[in-house]
């Protein structure tokens, strides 16, 4: 997508041109695009790896691809999504959104923003080049648990390089967000004036940079293990294959987090605009959001149930975990609240935010279903948790990003997107998304174990269902690269304030949104 | 009174409602007033650790010894 009109070009931009000005570019806005244009690759990417396995699994017995790489796609769909998908797009929407929104000209160290977003691409070739070495990519489980990922190929060790390389550009990512919040808003926007997406922001970046470098610590021991002679991992050695879960755990949960947090943040600015109303509680959800944050690191156990530990230790990790829904339901109920009695719209992104709250509170509830530890007992490993995390990622994280795109592209492209191709996209999108993945709580609930391409026929018909309606899933999402492409090549003319009642400081500039703006800091009353 | 500084049981009280995730609207003002940010951090590092031995003393309390 365009992110400046090329006249706008002419008369700001003075860089190289053509690919070059890609590569060497310092502007938030051009970063921004950049990070998204690799999530939506990187999420097809992952999308097709997804769709191969829901094609295995249409029906009982082998057809379509053998179980080791069954078990290479299952792990590999995890990683890019999370890593490749899911992660660089919000902080696209960070890079393109936060200097906006709080007056900033640009992100405090531009040179590092480029060198984050460029890390990426070669960490990405790494990671998907890894099916085609011998022995294929990574099958232990987008987790990489020891011993299975002690024991891989060379698949394993791109993946760990990967890992590592796109952790240092998320920490490098982080501590820009975190600069530029902090000393860059303009004179007038305190800490409590700023949009709350800037908030969920700045208090996700502050969780990167306390949990990114646990993962590459965790990893790093994995590598070691392999390579070195080190035993962390290996019980032959002295070791403990379960410290691994530990140190994952301790990075995966508030990673958790960090996958949902910027999320709430894009719909609580969405749902504002269109119930025509300030945001309900703007206090209250800084703070949920911020005890969300600190609750996360106290709750990693409740993912290794199953590995045994006391039951002293079992009832802790229980308890906190139920205690997040607290602050979580608060900013559910502030959502509905700003909604009550307002002149709400249902346009594509209104849609896509009220869908989030419907379909992501479904998860929270599986979420806290699984928290009880004699039910995860019951459950771990099953098609439940697949079912849980899916409804908590796709219906919770990525739908939010439909929400954000649809509610930005104005500003990013200077075009309104095509309200049909949207609503297309939502209804397709929220209607096969349950047909997906409704049934595997069924099928989780009767006993159906995760990363398995062969089952007992008593799960036929409920994965057959589940299949159909991850196709019709995945063929949606060819409607938003349709919406994307149509908004950056035309449409109807975008004025500043795009949508009617939208508030923000983002929305007093142009748009499109000029290649340089805010140099001269606007002042915030 | 817009210099007076929070003191420590009124930031302690501000974090600890932080957790629940509500707040009045006017002890909130107060608090955007008076809080120092570096006293709510550390009153935030503090309540987590509340958070955790409360949890733990109650988890002591269930489980029979």
């Amino acid at each position: 997508m365009a992110a400046v009109t090329p006249d706008q070009l002419h008369g700001h931009h003075h860089g190289p041109t053509g690919l070059m000005r890609w590569i060497t570019t310092t502007n938030h806005k051009d970063i921004g695009t950049m990070y998204l244009v690799f999530a939506l690759i990187m999420f097809f990417a992952g999308g097709v790896m997804a769709l191969t396995i829901r094609a295995e699994l249409f029906q009982p017995g082998l057809q379509v691809v053998q179980p080791e790489f069954f078990n290479q796609l299952t792990t590999m769909h995890g990683l890019v999504m999370v890593f490749g998908a899911i992660m660089p797009a919000f902080v696209g929407f960070a890079n393109w959104q936060i200097p906006l929104m709080i007056g900033a000209s640009d992100m405090a160290f531009a040179r590092m923003n480029n060198w984050s977003f460029w890390l990426l691409p070669p960490a990405a070739l790494l990671l998907v080049g890894s099916f085609l070495v011998p022995g294929g990519a990574t099958a232990a489980g987008w987790t990489l648990y020891a011993p299975l990922s002690v024991q891989m190929g060379m698949g394993m060790d791109m993946a760990i390089f990967a890992v590592h390389i796109m952790g240092a550009s998320s920490i490098m990512g982080a501590i820009n967000i975190v600069v530029t919040i902090l000393n860059m808003r303009a004179p007038g926007m305190t800490m409590m004036k700023m949009p709350l997406f800037v908030w969920t922001w700045l208090i996700t970046a502050y969780l990167l940079i306390a949990v990114m470098p646990v993962l590459a610590g965790a990893v790093t021991m994995i590598l070691t293990d392999r390579h070195f002679g080190t035993a962390f991992f290996n019980a032959a050695g002295g070791g403990d294959p379960v410290l691994f879960q530990h140190v994952f755990w301790f990075f995966g949960h508030p990673e958790v987090y960090i996958m949902i947090l910027p999320a709430f943040g894009i719909v609580s600015q969405i749902i504002p605009t269109f119930a025509r109303k300030p945001l309900f509680g703007y206090a209250s959800m800084v703070y949920a959001t911020a005890s969300i944050a600190i609750l996360s690191f106290v709750v990693w156990a409740h993912h290794m149930f199953t590995t045994g530990m006391p039951a002293a230790t079992q009832l802790f990790f229980m308890y906190a975990t139920m205690l997040i829904a607290v602050p979580t339901g608060v900013k559910v109920f502030n959502w509905v609240a700003t909604m009550w009695k307002g002149s709400m719209t249902f346009e594509t992104p209104m849609l896509f935010a009220v869908g989030f709250i419907f379909v992501f509170t479904m998860g929270g509830f599986t979420g806290l279903i699984c928290a009880i530890a004699p039910i995860d007992i019951q459950v771990q490993d099953t098609y439940y948790v697949v079912a849980h995390f899916h409804y908590v990622l796709v219906a919770g994280s990525l739908f939010a990003l439909f929400a954000g795109t649809y509610y930005w592209l104005p500003k990013w492209t200077g075009h309104m997107p095509s309200e049909k191709i949207g609503k297309w996209h939502f209804w397709c999108s929220i209607v096969f998304f349950n047909l997906a993945f409704f049934p595997m709580h069924f099928l989780g609930l009767a006993g159906m174990p995760r990363r398995i391409p062969d089952y007992g026929l008593q799960f036929a018909d409920f994965n057959a269902i589940a299949t159909i309606g991850a196709f019709g899933f995945g063929f949606s999402q060819l409607l938003f690269v349709l919406a994307i492409v149509k908004c950056a090549r035309g449409g109807e003319r975008a004025a500043a304030r795009s949508w009617e009642a939208a508030e923000g400081l983002e929305w007093t500039v142009p748009s499109p949104a000029p290649h340089h703006t805010f140099e001269e800091a606007p002042l915030v009353r | 009174m817009a210099d007076s500084r929070a003191g420590f049981l009124a930031t302690m009280r501000a974090v600890l409602w932080s957790f629940v995730g509500i707040r009045k609207r006017k002890d909130y003002q107060d608090d955007a007033r008076s809080l120092d940010p570096r006293a709510v951090v550390v009153a935030g590092l503090l309540g987590g650790l509340i958070f955790v031995l409360v949890l733990v003393a109650v988890v002591k309390w269930v489980v029979p010894t």
